[in-house]
């Protein structure tokens, strides 16, 4: 494998004169500004640098003011590779021709002394290997006179001055739709990045919240699952008690001449805790329901007002149960009544309703 | 009681107070309140003014105090929240209508508003968490103050067959418990708190209008805050006031300074709206089909819930049908109409006791 030289650095030093020709030349790698000309931030790297020897050295040389410097190194490089980094055929010789140039102006105004870098630049270039064939372009050749200008000052303070072609120097703007092989390095970078970043990419917001969102839910469904068969069993069994505990609806409350001997009016409460309230009215005796029919408070009995009175909202009933007052839509409800052996026995499992026209069913009440 | 006494001047005012806090003057001054505060909101939020009238309320509040009676019933546990409430109400409503004053002021003046260029973004972390944070710690030695010096009231072990008299809903739900007076459970405990909830999370649809946003004002949007502010103010806190300072046992009214006597006589003899068509203006029986007899009711509050909203598409609220479209209209208007059919019904049971305008009772449908 031949061995080359290849640019590993490139930088600028102080007095450039923002006159474009290195962004012309090689725009990869210098990006003229207002008032400088930088180098490219992925032009720092020496991977970046050495595929572009060619046309870094040509920017240098063709830089007006020479401040673009360089260095090199031997880098054993493949036959293609070099074929690409050089141009078919004249690989060689553009160093050469670098070497030749810079060699060839110091020598021909040697009168004054070079700019404090130029040495540098001169022995740097001097390390290439010797084919001394080409020469730069001559100045005369730019009939612009602003860049005759330019290139005499250049000349005039004893640098190199030489100017190509402008090249295209556009690059396309969308580097991944062309042929990667020709490519800057760092687009062809880019593509590799993309590429990895396809293959391994972060989670978007929604599909974390879907995959939170199953998740979630496949848990708690596992776990309702899990727990289902295991306390199942046991939940149906306690709902399912094998003896049930209820009062018995049918409640004695007394003798039926204990009701009787009330006044017309009046209102027993002795079995109030059992949900019952007796009542006298002048032709029968009834029991009614103590819950409010409007909301399910527990009304109370004031005997002086002769009425019963709700402290939930206001609803009033009189004595017999019908509602007067208040917001509740219809009478207390009355239990059916029947004598056991001259005890009167209420079933609360059994209710009388008014506004149905049920208080006189035989049942709802005791005719006196 | 005392008033049947020699009265003082004190007890005087104390009656004439009573009097006044009956439900129908009561609601009426409140609404009249409203009235002229939101008219001359300019003067009364003055902060001169607003000060005069706050402390002049705490000191009527704490005068009123010495009262047995009254004091009865602030001290207690379960009422001291509402108090608060009141305070913050009433700063809360003088902020908010200050600053729309003051904004209402620049733009007649052509001037820059009070938020113009406010920029009121912060940091969450750390502005936000540190206010937070502190909040949090003043709330909890706040709370904890409270709980100890104020103990939860624990009462008799709870009985089946006995209700507390007068038996309270927490404070926060008194003015639900109040439509309960007025209303079939069904309406009043599930429908009306139903389309509040509904209502509020429908009103920024309903209301496109993009005046006032960001910035408080009075003057361009004072149709929809003076609906508001009676939504809020009259049917909400003065209802919870209502049940707090003037329900007492049996849910019977009582002056602040009342005695809260079990036995006190109130003659509420309910009528129904069918009764009123059938019996006292067309002089005869009650139909016997429920449908024809209830058909006076139905036909009213199918007017009103029907023919109310074309007539006033066609007459007051014309403007605001060509601004805001047929649906909005229809869910704007069926929800003010509740909400004024909850006073209506309350002045009706104040003043002629009227219970229900449908009462169905054979099967639970009244109105």
């Amino acid at each position: 494998m031949p061995t080359k030289e290849l640019v590993t650095k490139v930088w600028i030093d102080p007095g450039c004169i923002v006159c474009d020709a290195c962004e012309n030349t090689c725009p990869e790698v210098f990006e003229v500004t207002d008032d400088t000309c930088i180098i490219r931030p992925a032009a720092l790297a020496t991977a970046f640098t050495k595929p572009l020897t060619k046309t870094i050295i040509e920017a240098a040389q063709e830089c007006p003011v020479d401040v673009i410097k360089y260095e090199t190194a031997a880098v054993e490089v493949s036959e293609e590779e070099a074929a690409k980094i050089f141009g078919e055929g004249e690989s060689a010789p553009a160093i050469a021709a670098a070497g030749a140039s810079a060699s060839a102006e110091h020598a021909a105004p040697a009168a004054k002394p070079a700019p404090a870098a130029k040495p540098a630049a001169a022995a740097v270039a001097a390390e290439a290997p010797a084919a001394r064939s080409h020469a730069p372009v001559a100045p005369a050749d730019i009939g612009d006179p602003n860049v005759q200008a330019l290139l005499r000052a250049a000349t005039a303070r004893g640098g190199q001055a030489g100017i190509s072609k402008a090249r295209g120097g556009v690059i396309s703007a969308d580097p991944l739709r062309t042929d990667p092989d020709n490519l800057p390095p760092d687009a062809r970078f880019a593509k590799t990045l993309l590429a990895a970043q396809k293959t391994k990419k972060d989670p978007t917001r929604r599909e974390a919240i879907t995959f939170g969102t199953v998740a979630m839910v496949g848990g708690w469904a596992a776990f309702a699952a899990a727990t289902g068969i295991v306390v199942g069993p046991a939940g149906l069994s306690f709902s399912m008690p094998r003896a049930l505990e209820e009062p018995d609806p049918r409640v004695r409350v007394g003798p039926l001449s204990q009701f009787i001997e009330m006044k017309p009016g009046d209102v027993n409460e002795d079995y109030k805790p059992k949900g019952i309230w007796m009542i006298r009215e002048e032709d029968r005796v009834a029991a009614l329901n103590i819950i409010c029919t409007h909301l399910g408070c527990i009304p109370n009995w004031l005997p002086n007002d002769r009425k019963f009175l709700c402290p939930c909202h206001g609803s009033g009933y009189y004595f017999t149960g019908v509602n007067f007052q208040g917001p509740t839509p219809r009478p207390l409800e009355r239990f059916r009544v029947t004598v056991e052996d001259g005890i009167v026995v209420v079933d609360k499992s059994k209710k009388f309703q008014h506004e149905l026209g049920q208080w006189e069913m035989p049942e709802s009440h005791l005719a006196v | 009681m005392h008033y049947l006494l020699a009265e003082s001047g004190v007890d005087r005012i104390k009656h004439a107070i009573n009097v006044i806090c009956e439900p129908a003057p009561f609601f009426v001054l409140s609404c009249v309140a409203l009235g002229v505060f939101l008219i001359g909101y300019r003067f009364w939020t003055k902060p001169v003014v607003a000060a005069i009238f706050g402390g002049g309320a705490v000191l009527f509040y704490a005068l009123s105090a010495l009262d047995p009676n009254f004091f009865l019933i602030i001290a207690k546990p379960d009422n001291v929240p509402i108090s608060m409430m009141m305070l913050l109400v009433g700063f809360f409503t003088w902020l908010a209508f200050r600053q729309a004053a003051i904004n209402d002021a620049r733009l007649e003046k052509g001037e820059p508003l009070l938020e113009a260029g406010a920029d009121d973004k912060v940091l969450v972390w750390p502005d936000l968490v540190y206010t937070e944070f502190i909040a949090l710690i003043l709330c909890t030695a706040f709370l904890i103050v409270w709980a100890i010096y104020l103990r939860a009231p624990l009462e008799q072990p709870a009985d089946p067959s006995v209700a507390p008299n007068p038996a309270k809903a927490p404070w926060y739900f008194l003015g639900l418990q109040e439509l309960l007076v007025y209303f079939d459970p069904w309406i009043a405990g599930v429908l009306l708190p139903g389309l509040i909830i509904l209502g509020l999370v429908a009103l920024p649809y309903i209301d496109k209008n993009p005046r006032g946003n960001g910035y408080y004002t009075f003057k361009e949007r004072w149709f929809v805050i003076t609906t508001y502010m009676f939504g809020w103010v009259v049917l909400w806190v003065v209802l919870i006031v209502f049940g707090t300072f003037l329900r007492g046992p049996n849910w019977i009214f009582f002056g602040p300074y009342e005695f809260w006597d079990a036995h006190k006589l109130a003659a509420l003899l309910n009528i129904q709206f069918r009764d009123i068509v059938w019996i006292q203006a067309l002089g005869r029986g009650l139909p016997g089909h429920w449908l024809v007899r209830e058909a006076p009711g139905l036909a009213f509050i199918g007017f009103w819930f029907t023919g109310l909203p074309f007539l006033l598409a066609w007459t007051v609220m014309r403007k605001v049908y060509r601004q805001i479209g047929f649906i909005r209209y229809v869910i704007a208007v069926q929800l003010l109409l509740w909400m004024f059919l909850v006073p209506l019904k309350m002045a009706f049971r104040w003043t002629i006791n009227l219970q229900y305008f449908v009462a169905i009772t054979e099967f639970f449908f009244n109105i």
